[in-house]
């Protein structure tokens, strides 16, 4: 299940704080891990961050094209917003303390995607 | 703990300039500034009582004994090296194991990007009567220019871009809507400034919630040429960059190391 993926990703990372599967052609959160208190506001907002980030109906953020992945680290944030590769619409939010190792999450969060996208 | 250990434990402490991690391990060169050697020599000459400080860079850790401000040798290396130097006391006396130990410490950490350092307790190395040099004789027998090093800390986005810069493959540094720098292909980052960075910071900021003082966004793959966007904010100071994806990790550290 989706939801259990994306525990075990929040679970493997002792800062991460909350991760959510959404669905960027209705910008919509559709499941976040089971220990998220985040408000219906704040998820709406993390899923519009998302895609002005990775550029929603192909737009770039900025530069030349949408992309994969992307970042906002802030003093007490690192917010992680992915996009499955198969499934452009299928992206992962993740809101991170802020000394997370940035590459070992994104390479676990990419993974998580994966399997939740391709439905494994 | 007997004294002078609380002692040279509390000095340490003073002098912390930045500590990263739960070990106590502090940077002490970032992107090669200052350069490695000088880093370990501003070490030395800031450790009174003896104490072994153990430098890692690159996967490599070289711990040396210091005290009164002088360097008394190197304590060993890790992995493990057989170089002669190793085990020997400094002395002006002896004036080839003191090139010696600059040739080994350059050959180990002259190219490192980043240098860490810890100060622990000391081990036995010598007999008490051999003091070593002190860290000002060996800047200027190894022609280290340890009294020129700024210690002033620069502002933090000039610190950001310093550090990162052999990541970056172009950057446009914008105070206050003044060009303060540009590196590499700027004339595309000026473009991306001029057309669409306004536009996109207000779209943004509709998107946070009464935040947020200082921010890295990281586009990865961003440009046509593989490269990714990073928009670094603080204060009145914007900075577009174009960066390579594998240096996404290290940029992240190094920005909590600075603005956190």
């Amino acid at each position: 299940m989706v939801v259990d993926e994306l525990d075990a990703l929040r679970e493997k990372f002792e800062g991460c704080t909350a991760v959510a599967f959404a669905d960027l052609s209705t910008k919509m959160i559709l499941v976040t891990d089971s220990h998220s208190n985040l408000r219906r506001e704040a998820l709406d907002a993390l899923c519009e961050e998302a895609a002005l980030l990775l550029g929603a109906n192909g737009k770039p953020a900025l530069a030349d094209k949408p992309s994969g992945m992307a970042s906002v680290a802030s003093t007490s944030q690192l917010r992680v917003f992915l996009r499955a590769e198969d499934e452009p619409n299928d992206v992962l939010c993740c809101i991170c303390g802020p000394k997370m190792d940035a590459d070992k999450f994104v390479a676990d969060a990419c993974a998580c995607l994966d399997r939740i996208s391709s439905g494994e | 703990m007997s004294e002078p250990n609380a002692l040279a434990q509390k000095l340490a402490v003073l002098s912390a300039r930045e500590v990263v991690d739960q070990t106590g391990a502090r940077m002490i060169s970032e992107g090669g500034s200052p350069s490695p050697v000088a880093a370990i020599l501003r070490e030395v000459d800031d450790t009174v009582l003896e104490r072994c400080l153990a430098f890692r860079c690159d996967g490599t850790t070289v711990r040396i004994i210091a005290a009164g401000r002088r360097m008394r040798g190197i304590l060993s290396v890790s992995p493990k090296s057989n170089a002669d130097v190793i085990g020997q006391v400094l002395s002006r006396e002896d004036p080839d194991v003191v090139q010696a130990a600059h040739d080994l410490l350059e050959e180990l950490c002259g190219k490192a990007e980043n240098m860490t350092v810890r100060s622990l307790p000391s081990e036995p190395f010598g007999n008490s009567g051999e003091r070593g040099v002190s860290a000002l004789g060996l800047a200027e027998l190894w022609g280290v220019a340890l009294a020129e090093v700024d210690s002033t800390p620069k502002p933090p986005m000039e610190q950001f871009l310093t550090v990162n810069a052999p990541a970056f493959s172009s950057v446009l540094h914008i105070c206050d809507g003044e060009i303060v720098a540009k590196e590499g292909d700027f004339a595309a980052l000026q473009a991306i400034w001029s057309t669409q960075v306004e536009a996109f910071r207000e779209a943004h900021k509709k998107t946070l919630r009464g935040e947020e003082a200082a921010q890295l966004i990281c586009l990865d793959g961003a440009f046509d040429d593989g490269n990714s966007a990073a928009l670094a904010l603080y204060e009145g100071h914007v900075a577009l960059i174009s960066y390579e994806a594998e240096r996404f990790g290290a940029m992240q550290a190094s920005w909590q190391r600075i603005f956190a």
